[in-house]
């Protein structure tokens, strides 16, 4: 290494790093942060009330087994990812997703069905109330883009496959054509030799 | 040395930016001399990186809130090894971290080539400091872990109670040492392209490059997955959550990445795809920590939103826009060397599982992404859940762990119908037993009962492939079977270090299907009461309530249950769940209660416990039965093992001393074209 390019190393290295720091302490980059948490906080106040009038005569739809299904449905708002039956009952600390069970209580108690008790929850949040999208519109791309391009793969890769195999099978029997004596094997590739290759080949998959 | 650090973190920057000047114009003229100087510009950033790292920990132990970081994410009285952990608890002090191991593979990376693949090296060199002057410049300019508060709190806000646990503290190095480690065969990749050095010279750089970042994954995940089961208190370990995604992606492609190299190494073809494979993983990676510390998406473990977001955003376009045209100009370089010969051949079963593996990257990449495209397209918020990523990735996981099991019992090139009807039979038939057994004993549900039939056949094909491999040893050489198998393994780590990481797949398939069958219930108990409930096997538990304690624990109020399981009349040892309130030096409570999930561990499940609450002194509880969870970290741990056999250096040297390969390589490079 030339002496040239160690000493520039080093004074480049100097010059430029107190002219950094310099550049630091008199723009201020080092103030203009936002704080960072090291998880998404939980947004305790994302409750909205889902109260619906009684239907007349009102009498429960939904068992306590259909109740809590339906709750595996709906979608905690407090910032977890859970529906609102696993997170009422393993995360002491949310106050969301008690009170929106409550809401189901409340729901189903006035005599409405599993839909309607959705539909409510849909119209108070949106459709992020749901543990997953409804299968209408734009979400069935949702459900089918992934089958669909995995299948197209699939139809490419078998076409690819055929066609390379068509082709081996050209060439090895134009080979085959050429080679005067010893078959199908390549000059300088014995017969046993291939098979050794190929049993080398296998060993070492 | 908090000062030391500070000033560090920027004298890396300008080495970074040295260095990936000086190996470009070194690498375009190459002169060795700037190529050298670019090396030292690298060597030179990392050591800068190593104190600027060591002025962090210096803050963090010596717990000095002057620091913004120190003060947001630990406390004076946080246990000494949380707040050694606490460097990549928050998203300032990860990016350092990430810049860390980033520098330190950079450096190892130019240090071991330093006497191979030279042509290749001064692009290596620059393009890992180009990545690097991107991470670097990311933490000093927009997510600074030494910048100052105004003023100096007596004590810090503490660490997330759910990041005090031991899973957490070795998970996400882990899981950074994976991510990190796809830079280097990138970095492979990008120089292959511009010196139009595409044999399988590269390769054999990245090939062990890929395994560090499979086998960091691997472990990554599956510590992230405990730590998910016993911290986060839902009983389960997978949520399909972004985050868990985002790890998830570059695993599934590194995988698809491992299996094609070998169609490369032995046939000289998919060479275009092999350098998809590698920047696709790359871009993943990057993709996973955009997502992670964007805020784009909702997670459960996600970085608050921040600006860094739109610096990962820009940098992901750049490199997506030049490898494309790396890759565009450099088409006809990447022809293949050789053809695919036959339909039934271990080539073509390579590339349904490649497409198997990258389809179901694809389909977490789209589920994780598509509330973000629906809002685009539709301008409404949707949630893209469990059921969805279940109901599209099961059946692919399925196809995946039958393609595990015909890969090995097809030989490469073309397989003969005869020799497919005496590799198959063995393990078909030991799978098919499996599942008309498993019929007959009750199992009726669909997925679980493929699964485990699958999982025989596959089991079935590594036994029979250890069976035949041991016995041709003890007939050529007289070894005993323990003999023959260490010598087996030792001989050619590749293959069978390969067959002991579809075992850990095996165990990893059979034990999720045991959550199909999981069981909960939600009781009450006041002290001395107890509760009978049926497991999955069809066995009473009765679980008494041995009384609720209270008790002050280092930094924190804890409320305990201890619950005594009696099953057929035998008394097993205490399950105890706790509530904790933690606190800061001066007594006052830091963030919400958390829960901590009491497990008692068994072979055929898991007894899993979770203390809800205490009302008017009587316990809310939530018991779960956890069917074969246990076989998920075993599995885990085997799959890890295995990538470690693979990895072993020795094997490769080995193999060219003991085998046929060199002995016929030209002659085999004419035969293959």
């Amino acid at each position: 290494m030339s002496e040239f390019d160690r000493r520039a190393f080093l004074v480049a290295s100097v010059g430029l790093g107190a002219a950094a720091v310099a550049h630091a302490v008199t723009t201020g980059a080092l103030g203009a942060q936002q704080p960072a948490a090291n998880f998404a906080p939980m947004e305790q106040g994302a409750y909205r009330s889902t109260m619906r009038p009684d239907k007349p005569g009102a009498t429960p739809k939904l068992s306590v087994d259909e109740r809590d299904a339906l709750e595996h449905r709906i979608k905690c708002q407090c910032g977890c990812i859970l529906d609102i039956y696993t997170c009422r009952t393993t995360d002491f600390s949310c106050q969301v997703s008690p009170a929106m069970h409550r809401d189901v209580l409340r729901l189903v108690a006035g005599g409405y069905d599993a839909p309607e008790i959705l539909d409510a929850f849909v119209q108070t949040y949106g459709e992020v109330a749901l543990t997953e999208p409804k299968k209408e519109g734009f979400n069935w791309a949702g459900y089918f883009v992934p089958s669909i391009a995995i299948a197209t793969g699939g139809v490419v890769i078998t076409l690819l496959l055929r066609k390379w195999g068509a082709a081996a099978r050209s060439a090895a029997e134009a080979r085959a054509a050429a080679s005067p004596v010893g078959g199908e094997n390549e000059p300088g590739l014995s017969t046993a030799d291939l098979a050794r290759l190929e049993r080398a080949m296998r060993e070492d998959a | 040395m908090v000062l030391v650090g500070e000033l560090s973190l920027w004298i890396a920057l300008l080495m970074c930016a040295w260095s990936v000047t000086l190996s470009f114009a070194g690498g375009a003229m190459r002169r060795a001399d700037l190529i050298a100087s670019g090396e030292r510009g690298l060597y030179a950033g990392f050591g800068f990186i190593v104190l600027a790292s060591a002025g962090l920990w210096t803050a963090l132990i010596t717990s000095d809130f002057s620091l913004r970081y120190v003060a947001a994410f630990t406390s004076a009285n946080l246990p000494v090894v949380y707040k050694f952990s606490a460097f990549w608890g928050g998203q300032a002090g990860s990016m350092l971290f990430w810049c860390l191991i980033l520098a330190g593979y950079a450096a190892l990376a130019t240090w071991a080539n330093r006497r191979s693949v030279r042509e290749l090296m001064p692009w290596v060199t620059g393009t890992n400091a180009l990545v690097l002057l991107f991470f670097v410049a990311t933490t000093a300019l927009a997510s600074n872990p030494f910048e100052h508060l105004e003023w100096v709190p007596a004590d810090g806000r503490g660490l997330n109670p759910q990041l005090q646990n031991p899973a957490m503290a070795i998970h996400p190095p882990m899981l950074y040492l994976g991510y990190v480690a796809t830079a280097v065969p990138f970095a492979f990749a990008i120089a292959a392209l511009v010196t139009r050095r595409l044999d399988a010279e590269w390769l054999g750089a990245v090939r062990r490059w890929a395994l560090v970042s499979w086998v960091f994954l691997t472990v990554g995940i599956v510590l992230g997955m405990w730590w998910a089961y016993v911290e986060l208190g839902w009983g389960g370990y997978w949520m399909w959550d972004p985050v868990e995604n985002a790890s998830l992606l570059p695993w599934l492609t590194g995988t698809a990445f491992l299996h094609s190299i070998m169609i490369q190494e032995k046939r000289g073809m998919l060479r275009k795809w092999n350098v998809t494979l590698v920047v696709t993983t790359f871009m993943l990676s990057v993709l996973g920590t955009f997502i992670t510390r964007s805020g784009v998406i909702q997670s459960v473990h996600s970085f608050a939103q921040s600006s860094v977001g739109n610096w990962f955003a820009a940098f992901m376009i750049f490199v997506i826009v030049a490898t494309v045209w790396l890759v565009a100009v450099r088409l006809r370089d990447l022809e293949p060397h050789a053809q695919l010969e036959a339909m039934i051949s271990r080539e073509a079963a390579f590339l349904y599982n490649n497409l198997v593996l990258v389809g179901i990257a694809f389909s977490v990449l789209w589920g994780t992404l598509f509330p973000i495209i629906s809002e685009a397209v539709r301008g409404s918020k949707i949630t893209v859940g469990e059921s969805f990523f279940n109901a599209v990735n099961v059946p692919l996981g399925l196809l995946l762990l039958a393609l595990t099991g015909i890969g090995p019992l097809i030989a490469w090139r073309k397989s003969s119908v005869q020799n497919i009807q005496r590799q198959f039979v063995g393990p078909a038939g030991f799978g098919l037993i499996t599942g008309a057994t498993l019929f007959v004993l009750g199992i009726r549900e669909l997925y679980p009962l493929m699964t485990w039939t699958l999982s025989a056949f596959v089991a079935g094909t590594i036994i029979q492939e250890f069976w035949k491999g041991v016995g041709a040893r003890r007939q050529m050489y007289s070894e005993n079977a323990v003999i023959a198998l260490g010598r087996l393994v030792a001989r050619n780590r590749r293959r069978y270090g390969g067959y002991v990481v579809h075992a850990g797949i095996v165990m990893l398939f059979a034990a999720f299907a045991g959550m199909a069958f999981k069981l909960e219930y939600d009781i009450t108990l006041a002290d001395g009461e107890s509760y009978t409930a049926k497991d999955p096997y069809g066995r009473e538990w009765t679980f008494t309530n041995e009384g609720l304690s209270e008790f002050k624990a280092l930094n924190r109020e804890v409320v305990a249950i201890a619950l005594r399981p009696t099953v057929d009349g035998k008394r097993l040892p205490l399950i105890t769940s706790e509530k904790r309130q933690h606190f800061d030096s001066r007594g006052n409570p830091t963030f919400q209660p958390s829960t901590e999930v009491g497990v008692l561990v068994r072979n055929d499940m898991d007894v899993y416990l979770v203390l809800a609450g205490v009302v008017q002194n009587k316990a809310e509880i939530r018991v779960n039965f956890n069917p074969l969870v246990v076989w998920v970290w075993r599995g885990g741990l085997l799959m890890a093992l295995g990538g470690l056999i693979v990895m072993w250096p020795q094997s490769e040297k080995r193999r060219r001393q003991g085998g046929y390969v060199t002995e016929l390589a030209p002659a085999a490079k004419m035969a293959t074209g």
